[in-house]
């Protein structure tokens, strides 16, 4: 069987691979050339369209850039930029009658680094993909929350002016929500979903690969914006400041767009694919968790996101189009818009925290050699938080000045919705009970993502209740609170994935002691960054500020030199995937001993993923059960498969 | 489960538990308690406290025993026991859970109720946000402004918010009490002090650049001080008399002295540009205060035409 994945070598194999030799001229071919007129194009395109109807009109000016940058820049542009590289080839060959490629997987595989950047339907590219390019953006946004530390550092201002300062703050977060945490579960989810449940493909290829270049014209759009002053109202980008910022604020708006489409397709996607591909024999009550938690979460992004892209739209109607959406001297109604962005937002919040949970349970089932504990019970919690989740969007508002009766009510469904969380934290922990436990690297960190989020739910709770939300709302015990969540949470789940998948999805191991530093590294920066801010919220440091009272000016000093190692601490991580990935020993196809299937396939699986479709005959996690399989591929292969085979 | 685990959990989680409470204890965690709301809130808070620390406490002792009776060398290939789950304890930590939160909720639906209600007859404050600026009125008091929030103490006050441009909000740490400042709609806020002294007010909503200077002072004083401030500042010019003598370099410190720079009244505002140099005609002086703009507020309306006047004559007059 071929590598094809990565570096690894690639054999010839009887399947076609590359794209068939075409008679296009080169700037006609699907690709950067014609991605780089055609965005060009579709530019001047509209531009025209602009002009034109300003011109119909009888609007002065004809040429007015705010319309343009909207319509032509951050509408028609990557539009002309996705057609270019060959987002659409396929439909509009189609629509247009002309001859179409049957789908023949012939682009499937990656072959060298180059065709990481190209439009290609294969899954496990698509994964690497998603991986690559949100750690990118985590990066980016790392950055920026470095420089605010840093103008944090002393009370006084320092070095940034207060609407770069704002700006800032609002772009790092945008970026560790739309382009980091959310994406990032959706690239492993990519790469080993269909492995999981032994299917060969997602259900829709090409959509899949088109949901992923959205992502990178929603990155460039809001590190764009710092060139188009206007992202300064916070990530929540409230009216009537966000309405009344400059006008790069539709930067916003639109990168909002483009990220919340991307995760509305592959939701549907993965709703698809689980729904209608599994192997045969796996019933839904023998999916992996992760399978779970990523049909869960589906539900949840189809469901909540268009009601961001709603939010959105009205603040950019409201700011380019003069509608009222918002505009309370004009009748607008400024805590609407609370209520729909809360909505899609607080469900957001277990977006990005139920495929973690799915990772979790992967983990450290896997290395305590034990099956998960109350495996049913962990299904039916993540459709509990699915459904609750919808009930809460008010706690976000306790102090907007909202209906005051829906307080207590949207206070009971918030605690309410402790119990099936805990009820999975307690999962985890009998999970590891009489188990034999390996702390190898994804299990330290999700390890370190149960405590960190056990910390971060607690706060959860307090703030759930009124009175307690009432004093800290606003403050920085919300900041230390998101961060436990979402960095402790979230972060550390990606972190927990990406470790445990390497060997699968690059067919090389990482260098574990280095693994470790990191682990050790971030967990002890990250708390000594975030814990004393619970402690200036609660005294009175409001969030979102620049200059602050000179009282926590030494704890702010402590907080901004621990958030410097911990930005330092990723540095071991993009060195050790770097490095690994180019020269790591190889990976055998099963290094942790697991019993899902995508540890039946070689690392990195072949091209088709399975030569044979696997029958799955059992639970996915029973471990320590004599003779107890999940999956075979094929009867009489079955026990050689389960051991750790060295694939050369 | 053998009693010597039980043993060991139980001491572990007793260690965290007493190292956690210490913490709690020993840390001064919520500022100084000045309203009769925070007494509420901070009940509230420490029961909540507590019970996050009985389950932070059971959650550590798992993690810290596990972590070191189950580990194994990495060569280990054994598998644990096949335990898939027991019903009897997930019904336990279904049902432990849910109690807690009910009590939770229970003290704080009782808490929130009583917070919300005014002690007795309460007196009314008008408080006005606005970039970047508070300002409290009295309307049962002759219509009293001023720029720091005066108040009697052990008397509630009802707070009637109201916003002219974007969203703020209005928080007293040692008050606890917190509302954000709505353009279009108007709220409320019981604030019902229990001691003296002076206080920071906060706006926690961003609104804009000058948002982390948008403070002022709430001020607390005994009932005859605060039956006296209010008739000084009936009986004195807050609105003078027309014709009468308009105190420029007061209205400066008072109104833009928290954004504009002026060597000359002593003010260090940093929000608007300094103006020590001023290089502007009157007419265009006269312009910026009436209709504000570029992140000023207007204050056409605030000010009368002989104060408006006076700080023309002030900054750009020719004794300027
Ligand atoms: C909330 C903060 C704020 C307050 C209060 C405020 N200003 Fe301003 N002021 C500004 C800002 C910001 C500008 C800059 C406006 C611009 O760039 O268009 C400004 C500009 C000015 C200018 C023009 C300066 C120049 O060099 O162009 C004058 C004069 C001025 N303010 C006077 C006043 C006076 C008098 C008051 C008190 C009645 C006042 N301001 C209160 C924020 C404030
Ligand atoms: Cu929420
Ligand atoms: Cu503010």
């Amino acid at each position: 069987m071929s590598h094809v994945t990565g570096t690894s070598v690639h054999v010839e194999t009887g399947h076609g691979h590359g794209p068939p030799p075409r008679a296009r001229h080169w700037a006609l071919r699907a690709g950067w050339v014609r991605a780089a007129w055609m965005t060009g194009f579709f530019f001047l395109l509209g531009l025209g369209i602009v002009v034109f109807f300003r011109w119909l009109g009888g609007y002065d000016p004809t040429l007015d850039w705010e319309p343009v940058i909207v319509v032509a820049g951050l509408t028609m542009a990557p539009l002309g930029f996705l057609a270019g590289l060959g987002g659409f080839d396929y439909w509009v060959s189609y629509a247009l009658g002309s001859p179409t490629r049957p789908e023949d997987h012939s682009g499937h595989g990656a072959y060298t680094w180059r065709d990481y950047f190209r439009v290609n339907t294969d899954h496990k590219v698509i994964g690497i993909q998603y991986v690559s390019s949100t750690v990118f953006f985590f990066l980016a946004g790392g950055l920026m929350a470095m420089l605010v530390r840093a103008e944090l550092a002393r009370p006084e201002t320092e070095f940034f002016d207060t609407q770069t300062y704002n700006e800032l703050f609002s772009v790092h977060a945008s970026l560790m929500i739309f382009l980091f945490i959310i994406p990032a579960f959706a690239g492993l989810a990519n790469y080993v979903l269909p492995l999981m449940i032994g299917a060969p493909d997602m259900a829709f290829p090409r959509l899949n690969a088109l949901s992923f270049w959205l992502l990178p014209i929603a990155g460039i759009m809001l590190l764009a914006s710092f060139f188009f002053p206007g992202v300064g109202a916070g990530w929540t980008n409230y009216p009537p400041l966000s309405t009344e910022q400059p006008f790069g604020n539709v930067f916003f708006s639109m990168a909002v767009q483009w990220a919340g489409a991307s995760s509305i397709m592959t939701a549907l996607n993965f709703l698809v694919t689980i729904i209608t591909m599994r192997a045969p024999g796996m019933t839904f009550w023998r999916m992996p968790l992760l399978v779970w938690a990523n049909f869960t979460t589906s539900l949840l992004v189809v469901i909540a996101t268009p009601f961001i892209a709603g939010s959105q739209f009205f603040v950019m109607f409201d700011k380019v189009m003069h509608t009222n959406f918002f505009d309370p001297g004009e009748n607008g109604y400024a805590l609407g818009y609370q209520h729909i962005f809360w909505f899609y937002s607080h469900p957001a919040v277990y977006i990005m925290m139920l495929p973690g949970f799915g990772i979790a349970s992967e983990v450290i089932s896997t290395f305590s050699r034990k099956p998960i504990f109350g495996y049913r019970l962990m299904a039916l919690s993540l459709m509990a938080i699915l459904v609750l989740g919808f009930s809460v969007w008010a706690h976000h508002m306790f102090v907007s000045g909202m209906a005051t009766y829906l307080r207590v009510p949207m206070m009971v469904t918030t605690l309410l919705i402790a119990i099936p969380t805990g009820i999975k934290v307690f999962s985890w922990l009998a999970t590891l009970w009489e188990g034999r436990l390996h702390f190898s690297a994804p299990m330290l960190w999700a390890l370190g993502f149960v405590s960190m989020f056990v910390i971060g739910g607690l706060s959860g709770v307090m703030l759930g209740a009124v009175p307690i939300d009432i004093h800290v709302s606003d403050t920085y015990f919300i900041v230390a609170h998101i961060h436990y969540v979402l960095l402790g949470g979230s972060l550390f789940t990606i972190f927990a994935g990406i470790y445990y998948w390497f060997p699968k999805m690059t067919g090389r191991m990482y260098n574990e002691r280095l693994a470790k530093i990191h682990f050790w590294l971030t967990l002890v920066s990250f708390n000594a960054t975030f814990f004393p801010m619970h402690l200036i919220g609660v005294q009175g440091m409001p969030r979102r500020v620049a200059t602050y009272e000179p009282q926590f000016g030494d704890w702010n000093l402590f907080i901004s030199l621990s958030s410097f190692v911990l930005g330092a601490s990723f540095m071991i991580f993009v060195y050790n995937v770097i490095v690994s990935w180019k020269s790591g020993p190889p990976a055998p196809a099963n290094p942790w001993r697991g019993m899902t299937i995508e540890w039946l396939v070689s690392s990195p699986p072949p091209v088709f993923n399975f030569d044979e479709v696997p029958q799955v005959v059992g639970n996915p996690y029973e471990y320590g059960v004599k003779g107890a399989r999940h999956a075979i591929l094929n009867g009489d292969r079955a026990a050689a498969e389960l051991e750790p085979v060295r694939s050369t | 489960m053998r009693r010597g685990a039980i043993v060991a959990l139980v001491s572990i989680a007793l260690v965290v538990a007493a190292v956690t409470t210490a913490i709690a204890y020993f840390v001064d965690w919520l500022p100084e308690q000045a309203s009769e709301e925070r007494q509420g809130i901070d009940l509230v808070f420490w029961v909540t406290v507590a019970i996050c620390i009985f389950f932070f406490a059971i959650v550590a002792s798992v993690s810290i025993y596990a972590a070191v009776k189950f580990r194994v060398r990495p060569d280990d290939e054994s598998d644990g026991a096949p335990i898939h789950g027991h019903t009897g304890i997930e019904i336990v930590w279904t049902l432990v859970p849910t109690i807690c939160v009910v009590v939770i909720a229970v003290l704080s639906a009782i808490v929130l109720a009583q917070n919300d209600k005014p002690k007795g007859d309460p007196l009314r404050v008008d408080v006005l946000a606005q970039q970047f600026a508070w300002q409290f009125t009295y309307p049962e008091e002759g219509e009293v402004r001023a720029t720091n929030l005066y108040l009697p103490v052990d008397r509630s006050t009802r707070l009637v918010i109201s916003a002219r441009d974007v969203l703020h909000s209005f928080w007293v740490p040692e008050f606890g009490q917190k509302q954000d400042a709505v353009p279009g709609i108007v709220t409320t806020l019981i604030v019902t002090p229990t001691k003296t002294g002076d206080y920071r007010l906060i706006c926690t909503e961003l609104c804009g650049q000058g948002h982390a200077l948008m403070r002022t002072r709430a001020i607390v004083l005994s009932q005859p001080e605060f039956a006296r401030w209010l008739r000084e500042q009936q009986q004195g010019p807050a609105e003078p008399p027309p014709g009468g003598e308009v105190d420029a370099q007061g209205t400066f410190v008072q109104t833009c002295g928290g954004c504009h720079e002026l060597e000359q009244a002593g003010t260090s505002g940093q929000i608007g540009p300094s103006l020590n140099e001023l290089a502007l005609d009157p007419a265009d002086v006269e312009e910026q205060i009436r209709k504000g703009g570029g992140g000023m507020p207007a204050f056409e309306n605030d000010l009368s035409e002989a104060q408006i006047e006076a700080l023309v004559q002030y900054l750009v007059g020719d004794d300027a």
